[in-house]
């Protein structure tokens, strides 16, 4: 693409912006410029270039003058340059193909006590834009066909309210679970806070939903095997008892696989005695109503969080402690329950009404410090719990019949499988990481979103609320990237590449794939246009459209053309 | 310095660095009118090469104007810039060009006072330094050889692979899974760009004028085994040759490498 | 498919919600009580745990809103009638005048350079004064003046013209009267968020009679680059830097004195003190920071971590206790801060420049008003009730109105957001999860 093939008509509009331009920068004087400089076939201002009328002018011009480039000396392309294009695809002009000076917010605003100098930088950026303008190729934002098929990933609670709720949008949703029955974490709790309500009857609802849901394929005791493609047009296999039972291609994939309880082993004895157990344990215990013979249950919180290994909190546990020790004393008000504590951790309006509830019913909390965690050891067959008391500066002694270890929840194993398969960043101990702050459930990989616990710890209300948060993203139709770059994309010489890889690597949107002859190719539709690539490509092999290297030199030799100085 | 403005030319990526310098025109705040802006969508998109190109042409200073870590709206940060840029400033360093007229600066899309306050500084800054020793129309001819062949070896295969292998090789170490220390890589890379550098200096004293062994050591100021040595390599790597031999004196001329 | 959604409240969380419904094809329309969208979060200097700039990632999210073909917004705006059900709701909404006609205003600023009123500015906490007509913020969407008909002397009868005057495109709207929009829409989602608990009925902390007792809010305008000090933490009383500095945790929340306060936990203040005092220690380094907290409550991913930052790498002193009350020598408006340690069982004055009350996170108060129009129930402390927040995520105790973020609970910015994507989807799709186990 050299400049010398093509001279297209270019038009420059210089906007006087009412006072704001005009009275700073001499406008007569820089269209007249204008129409001197290489390639400019006409050249006007205007009071307001943005206004109806000046829209019309525009559009009038680029017809009568068959005008191919538009150049708009006025504000910030940032506010405005939507509005410019919209009025080059009104007269018939490719959209892409309008190029904006700063002569406001970067020019007449800025420099507002020395008139002369900021009519020469006017100049000097117009002069910059025409030369960008005559280079510019026209452009048309590529057709997303929206693939109907979803995957999910994880049939908990999660997963179970992101499948529903994109079926019920009518999506076709193949939710793969690797256990032979669907529920998750859910199946081996007792009861949910704040409601208290049951958490299997809980549970039922949401699976009858699921199975009698005529756009949910249900695929148990099934893994995921491997994802090739992207947003769009994913290959996936599945694989149950070692072999490959099932192909899907789907457009988006929803990873709901959870996570799991951490087993200490060694931690305040657990493994050692079948009277120190997990919350987990504590739930099945109470599921069945096996605790006969108990009387004083001690929970010990952060067992295995908060520490050097470990420095998260894991969220729930405080909130489950209390629910359950709140369950213990309705059971029987003989039960003495002691919840030892570095930081209660309730948060929000619900959580702090069970923590004031569960005081009430008598459950005493006790708080350690950092330094000095609670002892667990067995004396005389008994489970003696020790720990210091800072609050009444002694230490105190708990004889046991239960101890309950409040362990965090840790990733899966599966899930740096899973990180590698589609490209998912994951933090120092697992879980998959986000991309961004105000995008939590988006991820870098387009088409692939995460949700529930497998992101981060978090309780069963806001798990539903993120697999429906992903459901919504998912049923995005347009694609976030191609929305935010404009026209900017990557572009690969195949006949220039050498196959290093380097690209790849440095992509942030994982955009670009190898082909069969380990050439590397750019997906378009996920391509962000940043530009790394081209920067970076020792061949020099990338065009990044709209940002290409010979508009970018037309713009910096445009900005010094030589003048006389000072 | 009486008289002379300094010209300067300026990168800003569209989210941070061209909003920040929209947010200090809304807020009316002055500075000086010496710098022009060209609109990135991203800073990454920067290669070194463009850089020098517009540095040989004899603008007196160019600013960068890039995401704080924590502003920027696409995903990875300024690793990508910083390497460039600490590569860019190498190579100006080997070529004896005043590195402080380039500048990479951070910035939040909110800090209008700060852009301005930095634009204002670089302005300064430059001012001080004179007009650049490439600019008006009699250029300082040693100089612009050493500016173009940095160029050159900012459009290096070689070099380029270095530079853009450099996050990973530090981050996950190289093939054989052997951590790089940003220190070896620096001596790495400090002897690529040396070597680079003089090839890509004779090479273009060459496409000039063909010359001889001696010619090019005097011209060049390096000693003329160094000269030879690079030579050889010069002729493996299929950029020069014999042109003829004049009495017992080869001389060299540079061949055009196909592009 | 042709649905109209309509969105209350157009901060962070509304704006996500709006995004996210038009991205899918459906018609929204976003109903802001304020000139601007972006809530609280607009004035706000960053975000914890990341630290982000907050109007940095903020802005174009609140550009794409405004802009998308798809999103209507209405700014000066609220709602007054609902009518209807779900799938056929009929809203009545006001539109209040702003008085400048937004196509033709150019921005350029004169009418607010040439009015002669100047009154406290809200938006920066009170710092500073705006002028009767203004723009609140440099990056407000839309980045157009209003008039506060309050403030104004050409509608308190002093048939003051001069911005009409200044305007060069002649925007300048008098006339404007308030309009009535009827929509049609199939569900509603309400997304209203918070407001600041006001400290000063805790007398023994002295807010609002000493000058250097400021709460978190007016915290963040002054270390803003856009606020009235460029970023510098001043002090209030006299104008310099504040070099030692207190926060006092939990004012309002957790509170179980009779008509005083909150008993509920607001959950993020632990974070938005460390991530205050982490900006402060990274302007300032040799300054002194304290936080006066009861539990540190780092629950989301990487909270932990900021706390550490704060504590262990910027040397931010963490004493658990919480302070009895603050005083105020009157000669140099310095403060003392009385506190038991309770660690150590240590009683201790701490002699501090500036001193931060985290005060609790309340309901609005007018999600009374919007309640009662909206036929939904509040809790007992005002914000939006959820019935079953596990069978029915998100809803409200009306059939198709949904909330998300913080007008049904104090929450951070990553959970509102989170909420705003759940509530879009609930808001068009007839999944209920009841224990009938009916698809709706």
């Amino acid at each position: 693409m050299s400049a010398e093939s093509s001279s297209p008509r270019v038009g420059v509009f210089v906007c006087r912006c009412g006072v704001d331009i005009g009275d700073v920068i001499d406008v007569p004087a820089l269209v007249e410029y204008a129409k001197k400089v290489q390639g400019v076939a006409y050249a006007t201002e205007d009071s307001f270039a943005c206004s109806t009328s000046g829209l019309e002018k525009i559009e009038d011009a680029i017809k009568r003058h068959n005008l191919e480039r538009l150049v708009v000396a006025a504000c910030t392309p940032r506010t405005h340059e939507a509005i410019f294009q919209s009025a080059c695809e009104r007269s018939g002009l490719n959209k892409y193909l309008v190029e904006m000076a700063n002569i406001r917010e970067q020019c007449s605003w800025v420099h507002r006590d020395d008139s002369q100098a900021a009519t020469e930088k006017a100049k000097d950026l117009v002069r910059m834009a025409v030369a960008k303008a005559r280079l510019l190729q026209p452009w048309k934002e590529p057709e997303i066909k929206v693939n109907p098929n979803i995957l999910v990933v994880g049939g908990g609670v999660s997963g179970l309210s992101s499948a529903l709720s994109l079926a019920d949008l009518g999506f076709k949703i193949y939710l793969v679970e690797k256990e032979a029955e669907l529920g998750g974490m859910l199946k081996s709790l007792h009861k949910l806070s704040p409601t208290m309500r049951d958490s299997s009857e809980s549970l039922e609802s949401m699976l009858r939903l699921v199975e009698q849901n005529p756009n949910i394929e249900i695929h148990t005791s099934s893994r995921v095997k491997s994802v090739e493609g992207a947003i769009s047009n994913f290959e996936v296999e599945i694989e149950s008892d070692g072999k490959v039972v099932e192909r899907f291609n789907v457009g988006r994939i929803i990873v709901a696989i959870g996570a799991e309880i951490l087993k200490p082993h060694g931690l305040y004895g657990y493994g050692h005695d079948k009277r120190i157990i997990t919350q987990l344990d504590l739930e099945e215990k109470l599921k069945n109503n096996d605790l006969k013979g108990v009387g004083t249950v001690v929970m010990i919180q952060c067992a295995g969080s908060r520490n050097d290994e470990r420095p998260y909190c894991s969220r729930i546990c405080c909130n489950t402690a209390l629910k359950n020790a709140q369950i213990l004393r309705e059971l029987s008000p003989d039960i003495d329950v002691y919840i030892i504590y570095k930081d209660l951790i309730t948060y929000g309006v619900e959580s702090s009404a069970l923590e004031l509830n569960t005081k009430r019913r008598g459950v005493k909390l006790i708080r350690y410090r950092d330094e000095s965690p609670p002892e667990v050891a067995i004396e005389d067959g008994s489970v003696v719990v020790k720990v210091f008391s800072p609050t009444i500066n002694e230490e105190m002694t708990f004889r046991a019949d239960l101890v309950v270890l409040s362990t965090p929840l840790v990733p899966r194993g599966e899930a740096s499988e899973l990180a590698k398969m589609l490209k998912l960043p994951q933090d120092p101990f697992g879980f998959f990481k986000e991309a961004h702050q105000l995008s939590p459930l988006d991820f870098a990989t387009e088409g692939v979103y995460v949700c529930g616990t497998a992101r981060a710890p978090k309780d069963a209300v806001e798990s539903i609320s993120e697999g429906l948060g992903v459901g919504s993203k998912a049923a995005e139709y347009k694609f976030s990237r191609i929305r935010g770059r404009g026209a900017a994309f990557a572009e690969i010489n195949e006949k220039k590449c050498s196959g290093c890889g380097i690209c790849i690597e440095l992509c942030p949107y994982n955009a670009i794939r190898k082909d069969e002859i380990g050439i590397s190719r750019t997906d378009s539709a996920l391509c962000g246009g940043c530009g790394v690539c081209a920067a970076s490509c020792p061949e020099r092999a990338i065009t990044i459209h709209h940002f290409t290297d010979d508009q970018l030199e037309a713009q910096l030799l445009a900005a010094i053309d030589r003048r006389p100085r000072k | 310095m009486t008289g002379y403005e300094p010209r300067l030319i300026g990168f800003l990526c569209n989210c941070c660095g061209y909003a920040v310098a929209d947010l200090a025109g809304i807020s009316r705040i002055q500075y000086p009118p010496n710098i022009r802006f060209l609109r990135l969508m991203c800073c990454r998109r920067l290669d070194p090469s463009l850089v020098l190109g517009i540095l040989s042409e004899g603008i007196d200073g160019v600013m960068i104007t890039t995401c704080s870590l924590g502003g920027c709206n696409f995903i990875k940060n300024h690793e990508q810039v910083e390497k460039k840029f600490l590569f860019m400033k190498r190579l100006l360093e080997k070529a004896g060009f005043e590195s402080e007229r380039v500048t990479l600066e951070y910035l939040f899309a909110s800090e209008g006072r700060k852009f301005a306050d930095q634009v204002d500084s670089f302005i300064e800054r430059v001012r001080g330094l004179g007009p650049s020793p490439l600019s008006g129309d009699s250029p300082d001819q040693d100089l612009l050889l050493n500016i173009r062949a940095a160029k050159a070896v900012a459009e290096n295969y070689r070099m380029r692979a270095l530079v853009g292998k450099e996050e990973k090789l530090v981050k996950e170490g190289n093939v054989y899974g052997e951590p790089v220390t940003q220190e070896e890589l620096d001596t790495v890379m400090d002897d690529a760009v040396e070597n680079e550098y003089v090839h890509q200096k004779i090479r273009l004293t060459l496409l000039e004028e063909p010359a001889s062994v001696k010619k090019l050591s005097e011209k060049l100021g390096i000693d003329s085994k160094k000269v030879l040595e690079h030579i050889v390599a010069m002729r493996q790597l299929g950029w020069v040759d014999v042109k003829e031999i004049l009495g017992s004196s080869p001389i060299y001329t540079a061949l055009e490498v196909p592009e | 498919m042709d649905e109209n959604v309509l969105v209350i409240g157009g901060g962070v969380a509304g704006i996500q919600a709006s995004l996210d419904l038009a991205n899918r094809g459906i018609n929204v329309d976003l109903v802001e009580k304020a000139p601007y969208i972006g809530g609280v979060m607009a004035q706000l200097d960053k975000t914890f745990p990341t630290m982000n700039c907050c109007i940095c990632i903020l802005e174009p999210k609140m550009i794409e809103c405004y802009r998308h073909p798809k999103i209507t917004v209405h700014t000066l705006s609220e709602v007054t009638e609902v009518e209807g059900s779900k799938g056929n709701f009929k809203v009545q909404i006001i539109e209040r005048p702003r008085f400048v006609d937004i196509s033709s205003c150019t921005r350029c600023g004169a009418c607010i350079e040439k009015c002669p009123v100047t009154v406290p500015d809200e938006f920066q906490a009170g710092f500073e004064s705006r002028k009767a007509i203004y723009i609140p913020f440099p990056q407000a969407v839309p980045y157009a003046p209003s008039i506060d008909k309050g403030s104004c002397l050409h509608f308190g009868g002093g048939g003051c013209i001069v911005c009409e005057e200044a305007c060069p495109t002649a925007a300048i709207k008098y006339e404007q009267d308030p309009r009535t929009v009827s929509l049609n829409v199939s569900s509603i989602i309400v997304a209203t968020g918070f407001e600041q608990y006001d400290p000063k009925e805790m007398g023994e902390y002295g807010y609002k009679r000493y000058d250097n007792v400021i709460t978190p809010l007016e915290f963040e305008r002054l270390v803003s680059p856009y606020g009235p000090t460029g970023g510098e933490l001043t002090r209030p009383s006299d104008g310099k830097i504040a070099k030692r500095i207190a926060f006092v945790q939990c004012v309002g929340s957790r509170s179980h004195r009779e008509g005083v306060g909150v008993p509920y936990c607001s959950g993020i203040c632990c974070m938005y003190a460390a991530k205050e005092a982490v900006t402060i220690k990274e302007k300032y380094p040799d300054s002194e920071v304290t936080i006066f907290y009861i539990d540190i409550k780092a629950f989301s991913r990487d909270f932990q971590n900021l706390i550490n930052k704060a504590r262990d790498e910027m040397g931010v002193e963490y004493i658990r206790g919480k302070p009895g009350e603050i005083r105020e020598n009157p000669l140099t408006k310095d403060l003392y801060i009385w506190y038991e340690d309770t660690d150590t069982g240590e009683i201790g004055r701490k002699e501090v420049d500036l001193a931060i009350l985290s005060a609790a996170l309340l309901p609005r108060n007018e999600n009374t008003r919007l309640a009662q129009v909206l036929g939904v129930d509040l809790d007992e402390f005002g914000f939006f009730k959820v019935e079953d927040p596990f069978l029915s995520s998100l809803e409200t105790t009306r059939d198709g109105i949904y909330v998300c973020g913080c007008c049904h609970g104090p929450r951070d910015i990553s959970n509102s957001v989170v909420e705003a994507s759940a509530a879009a989807m609930k808001a068009t799709t007839g999944i209920r999860l009841t224990a009938e186990g009916s698809g709706g």
